[in-house]
């Protein structure tokens, strides 16, 4: 792998003060009271995440990652663009990537708009993708989950051209007429920022990524599924004459750092077990509203729903997901594992989960930057490793 | 469907399957936004009527167009049906959705209806009795709220957790998100329902929990002379709940 590693550090920006009675809620998405929200709690909340992944800037990290979702304690970021400006004035050579806002919840000129703005601002540093948005966001936003990927497809093409020709230009499709497609500013970047598709493997989405040559992320999907994943997205991609690089299959790890084995897996597995059972709590209802999802894509789902009742077991969701919790050597070798299986060399790690508290998201992000990225970069340039290559 | 013959037919490129059974005059049945309730009950209507029962496109046994976004569509798939099946005039039975596509046939097209029945129909914005957003309810709450003694639904569902079944319901649900998941009430369809001027019979269960039964009055001003029958005991498949529903359709149909 020629490729120099790449490290991101990807913030959820939870709200971590769940109510004592939030167990009583089957879901924390979509219908979970704001009421709850405490504003003071909020602002100290948005202060404290992005003053983390401004320390990811200091201390050398490639890129910091945040992303969008609604009504919802998982996410603090139902406007990413938003945190990205202010991550663009607060850092100075990470890149900073918007994974991102779903196209159909705005009108495309306007996130062409946004991202050219923050591309312009940032000298270049904006890297953005593009999600279908979960099933959560198609009830909390007016858009039809039966017409959104047709609606998905129509916006991306507009987006890009937005981007990419010279306007005016014109667009009469089934959802948006424009006469005057001429965005200003346009990106720094040209043709454009580098773009991503979001997904947790929808063919139909994977197929989108490839047509346009896109980067893909496979998000909260097993190992073996990512793995798969990749290789469909290297075969479909072929066949629209594109090459993918390793760089565009970035890899979702939940990562922490610690001085021994049981020290990391003390601090943090309480923290994870929290986000698996409340922070991303939800039911089918929400997850798969009408026409999201085929209705092969919904029985395969379903199945595999079925199986994986049951509590929290760390050890069964640590080796089917890409999660790795230990010393320096221990993290640094399940990475370099990884990126080998995966044919990548795009790291995302995400480094603060659900109520883990300030000094701990320090500790990992320090704790990693110092001990294990320099232990990778090691092994990356070593001849053997070239070799087995 | 024992009675029934199946036909398939290919209406404007979408697969059709029509039912058919019994003897008389033609009476067309427009199911509802699902179809786990079935057509046993139209049986009681074969010794006197040639029933027609068609699955609307994206429902039950017909294929799936997904350009079908609005009710609009589903008149133009009838007409061009009805065409085909040589059915120029015609009594029109409509259920829930179906009663909601019935009255907006027949205010667009009431010369092809003969008389028209409506069983708790769907389409009125009433604020005073608005009917509840079945879009926003979980799948598995559905069938409890369809009736009101849920033995009658009970026995249509499958016993254990059932993957096909979930998917058929699915995909039922998909249809209906297609059409109605911005725009659940249309503010046009009330506009021209005046032009209804066939005989009407508007049937509606008393404990309705879909649509409440409050709405037969509000109808009623649209069109005035409607013969209005509520039952009591019965819920939003009241053709399920009480028999004589159904029988008091195949008299005014006579």
């Amino acid at each position: 792998m020629a490729a120099p590693l790449r490290f991101n550090v990807m913030h959820f920006m939870p709200y971590s003060y769940l109510p004592e009675n939030h167990k009583e809620f089957k879901s924390t998405w979509v219908s979970f009271p704001n009421k709850y929200f405490d504003p003071d709690k909020g602002h100290e909340l948005y202060n404290r995440y992005i003053g983390e992944l401004v320390l990811a800037d200091q201390l050398g990290y490639d890129a910091v990652v945040v992303n969008e979702h609604h009504n919802t304690v998982y996410s603090l970021m139902a406007t990413p663009n938003i945190i990205a400006s202010s991550l663009v004035a607060q850092t100075k050579n990470v890149r900073i990537c918007v994974w991102g806002t779903p196209p159909n919840f705005m009108l495309p000129n306007r996130l062409a708009e946004e991202y050219a703005v923050l591309d312009v601002m940032s000298k270049g540093r904006i890297e953005v993708a593009f999600p279908l948005g979960t099933g959560m966001e198609y009830w909390s936003n007016p858009v039809n989950p039966a017409t959104a990927r047709e609606k998905f497809r129509e916006s991306l093409k507009i987006i890009l051209q937005a981007w990419s020709e010279d306007g005016p230009t014109t667009h009469y499709g089934n959802h948006y007429t424009y006469r005057f497609l001429n965005p200003w500013p346009r990106p720094y970047q040209r043709p454009h920022p580098p773009c991503y598709i979001v997904g947790t493997g929808s063919p139909e989405t994977i197929d989108i990524a490839a047509e346009l040559g896109f980067g893909y992320a496979s998000v909260f999907v097993t190992q073996a599924r990512a793995r798969e994943l990749n290789e469909q997205l290297r075969e479909r991609a072929s066949h629209f004459g594109h090459t993918i690089r390793p760089d565009q299959l970035p890899l979702l790890t939940f990562v922490y750092v610690a001085e021994t084995q049981e020290k990391a897996e003390k601090e943090y597995i309480p923290h994870l077990q929290r986000f698996f059972e409340d922070y991303a709590r939800t039911i089918p209802q929400y997850l798969a509203p009408p026409g999201y999802l085929s209705v092969d894509q919904l029985k395969v789902r379903a199945a595999t729903a079925d199986k994986m009742h049951g509590g929290f077991d760390f050890k069964a969701i640590s080796s089917s997901f890409f999660i790795s919790v230990g010393t320096p050597d221990k993290v640094a070798n399940d990475i370099g594992e990884w990126t080998v299986r995966m044919k990548t060399n795009h790291i995302n790690n995400v480094m603060h989960v659900a109520d883990m508290p300030h000094w701990k998201t320090v500790k990992n992000i320090t704790l990693f930057a110092e001990e294990v990225i320099p232990r990778l970069r090691a092994r990356a340039s070593s001849p053997q490793r070239m070799a087995a290559e | 469907m024992s009675k029934f013959e199946r036909q398939t037919l290919t209406v404007d490129g979408v697969k059709t399957v029509v039912h058919t059974a019994g003897h008389g005059e033609p009476l067309v049945f427009f199911h509802g936004a699902g179809t786990i309730d079935g057509f046993d009950f139209a049986e009681r209507w074969t010794d006197r009527f040639r029933v027609i029962v068609p699955y609307h496109p994206g429902f039950g046994e017909s294929g799936d167009d997904p350009t079908f976004t609005t009710m609009h569509d589903y008149v133009m798939h009838y007409l061009e049906l009805f065409d085909m099946l040589r059915l120029d005039r015609f009594n029109l039975v409509g259920l829930s959705m179906g009663g909601y596509l019935a009255a907006k046939f027949a205010s667009e097209h009431g010369h092809r209806v003969k008389k028209l029945t409506l069983i708790a129909p769907a389409g009125l914005i009433d604020p005073k009795n608005p009917m509840l957003d079945i879009l926003a309810v979980p799948g598995e709450a559905v069938p409890g709220l369809l009736v009101s003694d849920f033995e009658v639904i009970k026995k249509k569902l499958p016993e254990k957790p059932d993957l096909d079944f979930m998917g058929e319901r699915y995909r039922e649900a998909t249809t209906v998100a297609r059409l109605f998941w911005e725009h659940p009430g249309d503010p046009k369809f009330m506009r021209y329902l005046h032009r209804i001027k066939v005989p009407t019979q508007i049937i509606w269960g008393e404990e309705d929990k879909i649509i409440p039964a409050g709405q037969a009055e509000t109808w009623r001003k649209f069109i005035p002379n409607a013969d209005i029958q509520v039952y009591k005991g019965a819920g939003h498949l009241v053709h399920l709940e009480r028999p004589e529903a159904v029988d008091a359709v195949a008299r005014f149909m006579s």
